[in-house]
């Protein structure tokens, strides 16, 4: 057996609890795979029948889809309605981050496990505006790596839900980065256990490498823009509001980031980039986040 | 018309009023200093109070008081003066100044600890009254039994105007400058001069109070070797040019691991490639770029 395939075992022998997870949910596997077609070939009724299938989330996003956070003067009475009105990539956005969320714990001992969905939702908005302003092929795949990136931790949150919170608690009182201490307590990071996941519920290439690189984008080997992408929006987020709910005391220069390199080497912009616009740009976004967070939380109550 | 406007304005969501973002980039691109969206609505209030002054109904209106010549370069200013009002109070940036106590000074003092004279140098540039500079001397003073320990601490202040200099060295303030002063300072470092509250000798005598005019390299002459520059609020009000002979004084009078901080949502971009920026948490500085000092050899 090889290195590699010993430690998947073994990583899969801790993670014994990882058949606790959530199923991939109903929609969101087909809803992704459809969506990686060209915009112009995606039909409306297709994406509105993937999301009726699963009722309950239907109505969540009837219901956000009708909120205040998405400015409606309207009322929609279908998902079709929600399409026609937000467009279908707004609405497929709203399915997706509410997919994840609804994949997520309780309140497990001391750690709440929405500040995790925060900051993915929050560095899926980084990851989208980023890519606009640097010239980047796809922001609409750029959102979704940054809402899917830290699967691992709920795989973590799911399987070693003790061991974990130590792992974060280690995090929090050292002010280091999650991973970092998850290495230190656990043994290996969430990248590995979401490599997992995402391996198990068959995401496209692209998204898993996301997933198992997106805290050493020079591992990736076939999408490592996209995969540096997403490592410098996380770090921006984490070094703003929007991180898992505690501060990493550490000084970061984006410019010295492995992915930095990388990004520039496809989006030559980059090295004349305004990081300083971007992070003041952020303020805003954490309001949203904040915002959907608790119209979720009204529309599931 | 002017209350419908801002209403109107104010009242959408996710999709500010192109004008008002038309102005927020205005603001940015001559000033440096940035609203995001969530923040516009202050702007749009500082915006509102400045079109009472002038009698303009629309944003449209104003956009053209604010760009046409040769009253715009003048009214930005007034605008800007308006954005800034208020900002001047004791610890008014926590995010900077936990990123300069937790952060900056232990990196700082490793970066020193060979040197014989364990000196740390602080110049708060543009000090008007004097809050930034006494934050900083008490925050410091905070730590002398502990990491600064038998160190000489050195904070310089200047300002251009002497009205706000002699306000300074009074050092007296009433509440809406002391307003995010927490208890144990008060406690510790001020005394009550009936309804107001005056900075204790101590940290009065810790921090040298001067004139300079920061565009003036002349008068600014005598400052050299810092490790910390803090300038905040204050670079928005030069144009371009000055603001670049100010950053490159700047860069030049700091030490090699020096640090810079400016204002909250205040920008460099555009103005200097020496300076890094870098990130800390829930705000920014500038360091001076190790690549940048190479090639000036």
């Amino acid at each position: 057996m090889t290195t590699a395939a010993a430690r998947k075992e073994s990583l899969l022998n801790r993670l014994d609890g990882m058949r606790q997870i959530p199923t991939i949910p109903a929609v969101l596997s087909p809803l992704l795979r459809y969506l990686e077609q060209p915009v112009e070939q995606v039909d409306v009724h297709k994406v509105a029948d993937l999301i009726a299938q699963d009722k309950s989330l239907a109505a969540q996003c009837l219901q956000m889809a009708n909120s205040p956070l998405f400015g409606r003067w309207q009322k929609v009475e279908s998902v079709r309605g929600a399409i026609i009105g937000l467009g279908i990539h707004r609405v497929s956005d709203i399915a997706m981050s509410c997919s994840v969320l609804n994949m997520l714990p309780g309140k497990n001992g001391g750690i709440d496990p929405s500040v995790f969905w925060e900051h993915s939702l929050g560095c899926a908005l980084v990851c989208r505006r980023f890519a606009r302003k640097i010239n980047f092929t796809d922001p609409g795949k750029a959102y979704l790596a940054g809402l899917l990136h830290d699967l691992g931790i709920i795989v973590n949150l799911w399987a070693l839900p003790q061991e974990f919170r130590g792992a974060y608690e280690v995090a929090r009182e050292e002010g280091i980065p999650l991973h970092e201490a998850e290495q230190k307590v656990l043994g290996f990071a969430h990248c590995d256990s979401g490599r997992l996941l995402a391996e198990s519920w068959e995401l496209s290439p692209e998204l898993v490498e996301v997933v198992a690189h997106h805290h050493a984008p020079q591992q990736s080997l076939n999408h490592t823009a996209l995969v540096s992408l997403v490592e410098l929006s996380d770090l921006l987020c984490r070094m703003t509001g929007l991180n898992y709910g505690y501060v990493e005391k550490r000084q970061v220069n984006l410019l010295e980031e492995p992915g930095f390199a990388a990004l520039a080497q496809q989006c030559p912009s980059l090295k004349d980039f305004d990081w300083a616009r971007l992070t003041f740009e952020l303020d805003s976004y954490m309001d949203e986040v904040l915002q959907h967070f608790k119209v979720w939380q009204w529309v599931s109550s | 018309m002017i209350t419908a406007q801002l209403q109107s304005a104010a009242a959408i969501e996710g999709a500010p009023d192109p004008e008002l973002v038309r102005i927020r980039d205005l603001v940015y691109e001559v000033a440096g200093i940035f609203h995001p969206d969530n923040k516009l609505r202050l702007l749009l209030d500082r915006c509102g109070r400045r079109m009472k002054e002038l009698k303009a109904n629309t944003l449209h209106e104003y956009i053209e008081c604010l760009t046409v010549k040769p009253i715009g370069q003048k009214e930005l200013i007034a605008l800007l003066n308006e954005i800034t009002i208020g900002e001047t109070c004791f610890f008014r940036n926590q995010p900077q100044l936990d990123a300069l106590g937790q952060i900056v000074v232990p990196k700082i003092i490793e970066a020193k600890a060979m040197l014989p004279v364990r000196r740390l140098r602080i110049w708060s540039a543009g000090c008007s009254t004097g809050e930034e500079p006494y934050t900083l001397s008490m925050l410091l003073m905070e730590e002398a039994d502990t990491c600064l320990k038998d160190w000489i601490v050195e904070i310089v202040a200047t300002d251009l105007n002497e009205h706000s200099l002699a306000h300074a060295k009074m050092a007296v303030y009433g509440s809406r400058s002391t307003r995010n002063l927490p208890p144990l300072y008060r406690q510790k470092y001020f005394v009550p001069i009936g309804d107001q509250l005056q900075v204790q000798p101590a940290a009065r005598s810790a921090t040298n109070f001067s004139r300079a005019n920061l565009s003036d390299h002349d008068s600014t002459a005598f400052t050299k070797g810092w490790d910390i520059i803090f300038c905040c609020n204050v670079l928005i009000y030069f144009d371009l040019a000055s603001k670049r002979r100010v950053i490159q004084s700047f860069y030049r009078d700091l030490l090699p691991h020096g640090y810079l901080f400016l204002g909250h949502s205040e920008s460099l971009y555009g103005v200097s490639d020496d300076f890094r920026l870098v990130h800390f948490p829930g705000t920014t500085a500038y360091v001076k770029g190790e690549h940048a000092q190479v090639g000036r050899q």
